[in-house]
């Protein structure tokens, strides 16, 4: 255990290497161990990046050399604040996808086990490198487990949206890669920290190779951040995957995001925030929003409403990120943890859900509403139905995820909304795109009201009688598990504030990173 | 958490009480009717109690706060603040509530499922204390959405009902929008005065109305107030917010949930009230929801249809008056607003009394009821009395109030401050009216025919409430100065404060104007009735005057239209479900990213070559370049061509690296060549015959334009491309982290090749991570190919020779004797590749191809059936060992409490390829070399074990 | 001139791989993609400059001169950069191989866009 401590940084990235390294060495069929050995190498997982956001929190970032060579040569992982806030994240939401899973999904196709392990190693990779190239290698990673878990279980749905998900995926990949080299053909290092100071040293000639270099990078991040127009794939591929692949995939989009303000303000943060690629943040952030609304609105099955909302989220995150404000995106931070959580357990939710229903009836009763066409209202016979005790949570639950969606009280989506509004009109004269921000906020907190009210009342209150749907114990956890975690992001909304707080306070101030990093000498 | 005092540990249990209860009430059985019925009548008393206690601090005009740290760092925190009109509120939810609860107990049916109801009202009861108890704004909205989503579920309780659900829905959409709005409101009004705390606002009142910033924050919060009180024009949803079950109605929708509005909009009015804009906005939709609510309500024919019609009145006379700008108006409305609650709920729950002995509300079918139910039809005649303003009883004195406050408005119109009083008056005299139509047309009359059930008095208890409640409206009635006095004084003095105006609760003072608009109001609506009395015998459900509109019907069409209709047309527009689009935007933007900046900046650089170039070279690439056109012309049609064709301009690029000095790459770019023409030779079968290409004009011009423009892109993407990376190769290198490698490689890496030693050494995380995608990769494969179906007719291609029908050797023509021969050559060459790999071009991932392609020729040579039998290995075994002993490898360093994947070097003899430096650095290339094997081997031969599976007749 | 020839090669092979790309069907994508993967691997290669004659081989004992060697950074990155394109090829082509066999038809839509 003392070497764990010791070697605390690389664990998340080491630890489910190893395991799904391990389930491949077992038979096919030996599902019950394989779940075994994942659910407590994910519990340990969760106590590692617990103990992680404990210790910068101290407050020290922590910095670790792998092979022991020397930054900014070598490569460095790098955690503080935000690092290890989400490797928590992505570490609790993968444990709920993973229990949801070992009721039948773990069954569907072989080595499931294996690829979600690999997909966390690659975001909490993601997550932690501190070097250029390697945060490459770690987005292929987690695409290659999120291509193999998209395409779980089959089925023509699955692989045809996959195949767009894969083409557009490698070909961001790509476009990545001449970022990368790029960067380092005119600055000579990969490592970021040493790139937000070698960057203000280039001289000015090569300032545009830069400025494109950076630009062409950004565009890659932005297709896994599901910008719009780059993130149409999204809806498809979500809303076919698998309920708990699916919930997963709630972390991936926070992977764009995370490396957008990551590289930005290491590469820009240091003197003025390169402005123009702030607004294009912001705006395109605006766009995507719109577009996700839209999207909630006019999908009806769960799935699919859950992956737009899922496009809100990017986008009110992308347009939060453009801001530039230490403040604003303290504010986006939590609501990023908030809504993760709460669209993930939408997911999940979703599937069980949508198992007692049969789409037909479905499909009918909105077509009446499309078109205006009266039900033939019943007569008032005022006795009400009993519903089932399944049900009864399965509402409460699905209540609660709405809520943080929709940004509603009392769950942590509305705390979020309020930081965000607080900071957004901190700044005096409140400017315009603020107020576009605001606005466009509220809009879709409507639209989400409006759709997932409509969705719930059709889930709920005009399931067919008798229509309970068979849930498994372990699969009701999973969701409640998520849940509770909002619930406390709610009551213990002072802390985390504070955290993130400081954690966007040391992004928007990326001396300190680069101190941190390259002074670590051998 | 510091100590609490008594009162604030009471102020606590007070909120969490009714939460705790309904969460209790969950777990009751479902037909535990009694049980439930006494957990939230004791815990609604309970909160009655509690409240009374803290009588002394707000008589005193003082005000109980409790403070909790929550956001500190947003300038909110977790505040309970009872002051005088928090305290009467508290009194009117929790002590009608008590009466609610109470009459619930016998209105619903044994049959429903109680403990749903049960608690979600007692989490109503939580959410409004919680709302008229918040010390500061964030705080109120937080209950506020709270009771908008509890409303919605008690609304939809019985939602087996679709009127139910769709009154359940548009509240809910109505409400929470506003609410949502509200919040907006808020935060700006905080921004303003600079906290969130409700004293700090209450104070700043002339720095809010003086910012630049006061109206839209207005605005905001009266959306939220107006659609919460179910002003006009958000009124809609409050009528068929009727479907709930009465006590429901009773109790939300006329006199709590809808009070919250005008609650909030006294509490702020001394921050807001007193400008222009107020009085527009908040006079000029009370102005009109007092009238024409009043008017419609005459014509309903559904008892609580009329009482929820006459509710938006009611609230639109206390909006008005709040309106006015006036203390006295407010004064009027704070009265008017406790009035209201008594008579109105007690009607309330006589209507459900009536509904429920005679099974019906509709008033053209009741009649002459005072016969069957006396006693119910005294009580409701009085609360009526007090609805329609008759003396003696408490609605009287708060129109009085209203008509005197009425007679000096002083607005910005004069023309509307002199037209009020008429106004005013023809209000009142529908409320007359339709208080006349619900007493006569219900109570009095021959006896009704054709009643679902045979009428009687209510059990005892059920009408308990209504008595309480009749007891009040007289009482206030008549002794006002006595009873209602005291609680008005506090709770005016807690809103107005230092302002409060000297006002006089009497019912009689002497003969005033007011009294005699009074009274024209009685007469004029007593005759109203008379003449209306005919029409509405008639069985018609429109309103004279009026287009025959429902508010229902419209909202759920412009609903349907705006989130289905035009949502789906604007997702068309905004997205795309195809790939080429998705595809086209991103190398656009790639594109326009890349040369934006440079084109702002230009490229820099000398831009000088660096002296003559090789022709040789030159045709190299000449030929590569052909190649690829070649490729893009022909991938189409002949897609075994153009897959020949992309190989050579692989080839080319291998010459390129050994040109400039890159052997690991070039050996590395062949193998993966020849691999990747492999598994694409394999898979080339099973894509469909293309049909021969006939070109034609039409379809030439067709598809020009898009051709066009792709070749527009593909252009430019080239073109960038290319021009970066000349300016790049013709400028000097700057200083890099290179130099680093090639000074530590062989000292402290162990090995001599350097881009070896970065590979496994210096960045073996890199390869730990691509070994990763690698596995994980095959594995998708394998699990993809075992639930694989060839498309029917590329099943039943002409056999073609050799067993295993899509053998590669068909395509490849390689004799297997030779093959054969060449394995074990083959295999030592591997191993040698891998042992020298740090040293010299080589490695774990060269070898691990080398041996992968041995494993193809296999395959050529003897066929998926004779390879399969001869390999033996669990290729998926090898990838996880191979995974494992990298990951093994990293940890090792942790024995010798170094960072992980630190390099050990040991040195030793080996017969055949000599002195070897073997850093522990040469496992993890073995491990890479086992992954990459096993890898490669699944994926081949995963593929082409299809060409046995696709002959066996599909299962 | 030799910069110039590369210079051409990348350009050449990026605009035939885009062209690919922008296809309607699964193969043309293929190939397109594979053409685009060695321009960006020859790219990244070149962002160490062109030398001949100097490959990154030192010799044993210490002191080995950085500036008698062409770059060794970009080829190990290359190298890295040729086993994902080579791995995320094989799984492409088999994912468009099942979906030719679950949806019939080899258009990257899954349906001929007539339909």
């Amino acid at each position: 255990m003392s070497v764990l401590r010791e070697h605390l940084v690389v664990v998340p990235v080491v630890l489910p290497l190893a395991t799904g390294a391990l389930m491949l060495l077992f038979e096919e069929r030996r599902h019950a161990l394989k779940g075994a050995i994942s659910v407590v190498s994910t519990l340990l997982l969760i106590a590692a990046a617990a103990a992680l956001v404990r210790v910068v929190d101290a407050p020290a970032t922590a910095v670790y050399r792998i092979g022991d060579w020397p930054a900014p040569f070598a490569i460095v992982l790098v955690a503080d604040r935000l690092s290890a806030l989400l490797v928590l994240l992505a570490s609790v939401l993968g444990f709920a996808a993973l229990l949801f899973s070992l009721a039948r999904w773990h069954r569907a196709a072989p080595r499931f086990h294996a690829l979600v392990q690999i997909l966390l190693m690659g975001v909490n990779g993601a997550f932690l490198t501190g070097d250029l190239f390697n945060l490459f290698v770690f987005f292929e990673v987690l695409l290659a487990a999120s291509y193999g878990l998209a395409l779980h279980g089959a089925g023509a749905a699955r692989v045809r949206t996959s195949l767009h998900y894969i083409t557009v995926n490698l070909t961001a990949s790509l476009i990545f890669l001449i970022g990368v080299s790029l960067l380092y053909g005119v600055t000579g290092t990969l490592n970021m920290a040493d790139l937000g100071a070698r960057i203000n040293a280039v001289p000015e000639a090569d300032r545009g190779l830069v400025q494109a270099g950076a630009a062409v990078l950004g565009i890659a991040f932005l297709v896994k951040a599901a910008m719009w127009p780059l993130g149409f794939w999204l809806p498809g591929v979500y809303s076919a995957a698998s309920a708990p692949a699916a919930a997963l995939f709630a972390i991936l989009t926070k992977v764009g995001v995370y490396a957008v303000l990551r590289v930005w303000l290491l590469l820009f943060g240091g003197d003025e925030p390169a402005p123009a690629f702030g607004g294009w943040l912001l705006y395109g952030g605006c766009l995507t929003l719109l577009f996700g609304s839209v999207g909630m609105l006019a999908s009806q099955d769960l799935q699919r409403i859950a992956a737009y909302s899922l496009v809100v989220s990017a986008g009110t995150l992308l347009a939060a990120v453009g801001v530039a404000d230490a403040a604003v995106t303290a504010a986006a931070l939590y609501y990023l943890v908030a809504s993760t959580l709460g669209v993930g357990a939408f997911f999940l939710l979703g599937e069980l859900i949508e198992r007692a229903r049969n789409p037909a009836a479905d499909m009918l009763a909105l077509t009446a509403e499309a078109f205006g066409i009266e039900e033939e209202a019943q007569p008032e016979e005022e006795v009400g139905v009993a519903i089932p005790a399944t049900i009864a949570l399965l509402g409460f639950v699905f209540a609660c995820s709405a809520l943080v969606i929709a940004g509603l009280p009392p769950l942590p989506g509305f705390i979020a909304k309020f930081a965000l509004f607080a900071g957004l009109l901190a700044a005096t004269p409140v400017p315009d795109s603020a107020w576009l921000l605001i606005a466009l906020i509220t809009l879709s907190g409507i639209a989400a009201v409006v759709a997932l009210g409509r969705a719930g009342v059709r889930a709920f209150w005009m399931a067919p009688e008798g229509a309970v749907p068979r849930v498994r114990l372990i699969e009701f956890s999973a969701v409640g598990l998520l849940v509770l975690v909002c619930l406390t992001l709610t009551v213990a909304a002072g802390p985390v504030m504070r955290y993130v707080r400081d954690a966007a306070a040391a992004l928007h101030d990326p001396r300190g990173y680069a101190r941190e990093v390259l002074s670590v000498t051998p | 958490m510091h100590t609490l005092a008594v009162e604030h540990l009471l102020l606590l249990i007070l909120l969490a009480l009714p939460f705790a209860g309904s969460a209790a009430a969950m777990l009751f059985p479902v037909n535990a009717r009694n049980a439930e019925a006494w957990l939230a009548g004791i815990v609604a008393l309970a909160a009655v109690l509690a409240a009374w206690t803290f009588y002394p601090e707000v008589a005193r005009g003082e005000a109980v706060r409790l403070e909790l740290a929550w956001l500190p760092m947003l300038g909110v925190n977790f505040t309970l603040r009872m002051d005088g009109f928090a305290w009467m509120f508290t009194l009117l939810v929790s002590g009608i509530g008590f009466l609610v609860v109470l009459y619930a107990r016998y209105y619903m049916s044994p049959q429903d499922p109680v403990p749903r109801f049960f608690s979600f009202l007692l989490a109503f009861m939580g959410s409004m204390l919680g709302a008229v108890l918040s010390g500061n704004l964030i705080q109120i909205v937080f209950f506020w959405e709270l009771t908008s989503l509890f409303s919605f579920l008690l609304i939809g309780y019985w939602h087996h009902n679709p009127a139910a659900r769709d009154g359940a829905r548009m509240a809910l959409i109505i409400t929470a929008a506003g609410g949502l709005c509200l919040f907006v409101g808020v935060v700006l009004l905080g921004r303003i005065v600079g906290s969130y705390d409700l004293d700090a606002v209450l104070a700043a009142g002339a720095r809010i109305r003086a910012h630049e910033l006061y109206l839209p924050a207005l605005i905001l919060v009266l959306l939220g107030a107006l659609t919460k009180s179910a002003q006009f024009p958000f009124h809609v949803w409050l009528p068929h917010a009727m479907a709930a079950p009465t006590p429901v109605s009773a109790y939300l929708h006329s006199a709590a949930m809808v009070k919250l509005g005008v609650f909030l909009m006294a509490r702020l009015w001394p921050a807001l009230a007193g400008t222009e804009a107020w009085m527009w906005i908040v006079g000029g939709a009370g102005l009109i929801s007092f009238v024409l609510g009043a008017y419609i309500s005459i014509f309903q024919n559904d008892l609580k249809g009329l009482l929820a019609y006459s509710t938006i009145s009611h609230l639109g006379i206390v909006t008005l008056l709040l309106g006015l700008n006036t203390p006295v108006a407010a004064v009027a409305a704070i009265f008017h607003m406790m009035n209201h609650a008594t008579f109105k709920a007690s009607l309330f729950m006589a209507a459900g009394v009536i509904d429920h002995e005679t099974g019906t509300r509709d008033i053209r079918i009741l009649n002459g009821l005072r016969r069957f139910m006396p006693i119910t039809a005294t009580l409701a005649i009085v609360a009526a009395a007090a609805m329609a303003g008759v003396p003696l009883l408490n609605g009287f004195l708060s129109k009085e109030m209203f008509f005197a406050e009425a007679l000096q408005a002083s607005g910005p119109a004069p023309l509307l401050d002199r037209s009020l009083p008429y106004v005013a008056t023809v209000g009142a005299m529908f409320s007359v009216t339709y208080s006349l139509r619900f007493i006569i047309g219900v109570f009095f009359g021959p006896d009704p025919k054709g009643l679902p059930r045979e009428p009687h008095e209510p059990p005892r208890w059920m009408r308990f409430p209504i008595e309480i409640l009749v007891l009040a409206c007289v009482v206030v009635g008549v002794l006002p100065g006595l009873t209602i006095g005291p609680m008005l004084a506090v709770a005016v003095h807690a809103v107005l404060g230092a302002d409060t105006p000297t006002y006089s609760l009497a019912p009689w003072h002497g003969f005033t104007l007011p009294l005699a608009m009074s009274l024209l109001a009685l007469a004029g609506g007593t005759v109203l009735y008379l003449l209306l009395r005919r029409h509405l015998a008639r069985d018609t459900d429109t309103t004279p005057f009026l287009p025959p509109i429902d508010g229902r019907h419209i909202f759920d069409r412009m609903l349907a239209t705006l989130s289905l209709r035009w949502a789906r047309a604007l997702e068309r527009v905004l997205g795309t479900r195809r790939l080429q689009p998705q595809l086209r935007w991103l190398a656009v933007l790639a594109i326009a990213a890349g040369v934006w900046p440079l084109y702002r900046s230009g490229l820099g650089g000398n831009g000088a070559a660096s002296g003559a170039g090789d022709y040789v070279l030159g045709i190299v690439w000449l030929v590569g370049a052909l190649c690829a056109l070649g490729a893009a012309w022909q991938a189409k049609f002949h897609r075994l061509a153009a897959l020949m064709l992309a190989g050579g301009a692989g080839l080319a690029t291998c010459v390129t690296f050994v040109w400039f000095s890159a052997p690991d790459l070039a050996l590395t770019q062949l193998l993966v060549e020849i691999v990747t023409t492999v598994l694409l030779l394999l898979g080339l079968r099973w894509l469909p015959k293309r049909i021969p290409f006939e070109w034609t004009w039409a379809g030439a011009r067709a598809a020009l334009p898009r051709r066009l423009r792709d070749l527009a892109i593909a252009v430019s993407a080239g073109g960038g491309l290319a021009a970066v990376a000349y300016a790049m190769m013709t400028r000097p290198m700057p200083d890099t982290i290179s130099r680093f490698f090639v000074e530590r490689a062989q000292p402290e890496g162990g090995g001599t090749n350097v881009v070896n030693v970065i590979l496994v050494d210096f960045r073996g995380f890199d390869t730990l991570g691509e070994i990763t995608v690698l596995g994980a990769v095959a594995i998708t494969v394998y699990a993809l190919l075992r639930r694989f179906r060839p498309a029917p007719e590329s099943v039943d291609l002409p056999q073609r020779r050799g067993q295993g029908g899509a053998n590669p050797a068909d395509a490849l023509l390689v004799p297997g004797v030779i093959m054969r021969l060449v394995f074990p050559i083959i295999y030592v060459l591997a191993f040698y590749l891998l042992a020298r790999g740090h040293n010299l071009p080589g490695g774990g991932f060269v070898a691990g191809l080398v041996l992968a392609v041995a494993v193809i020729l296999q395959y050529m040579a003897g066929g998926t059936r004779w390879a399969e039998a001869r390999i033996g290995i669990g290729p998926i075994r090898w990838i996880g060992t191979g995974l494992l002993l990298g990951a093994a490898t990293g940890a090792g360093a942790w024995l010798f409490a170094r960072p992980f994947l630190t390099s050990h070097v040991a040195h030793l003899e080996l017969p055949i390829v000599g002195e070897l430096h073997v850093p522990s650095a040469l496992a993890f290339d073995v491990g890479v070399f086992v992954l990459v094997v096993g890898a490669t081997g699944l994926v081949l031969i995963a593929l082409a074990h299809q060409s046995i599976r696709s002959h066996r007749p599909p299962a | 001139m030799n910069e110039l020839i590369v210079a051409l090669a990348i350009g050449m092979l990026t605009g035939c791989g885009t062209w690919l790309l922008l296809r309607p069907r699964t193969f043309q994508v293929v190939i397109g993609l594979s053409l685009l993967s060695y321009a960006v691997n020859l790219f990244i290669f070149v962002m160490g400059r062109l030398r001949s004659g100097a490959a990154p081989i030192v010799p044993a004992g210490p002191g080995a001169d950085p500036a008698a060697y062409a770059d060794p950074l970009p080829q190990a990155l290359v190298l890295t950069a040729i086993v994902i394109s080579f791995a995320m090829t094989a799984l492409l082509l088999v994912v468009l191989l099942a979906a030719r066999g679950l949806t019939g038809t080899d258009h990257v839509d899954g349906r001929e866009p007539g339909e």
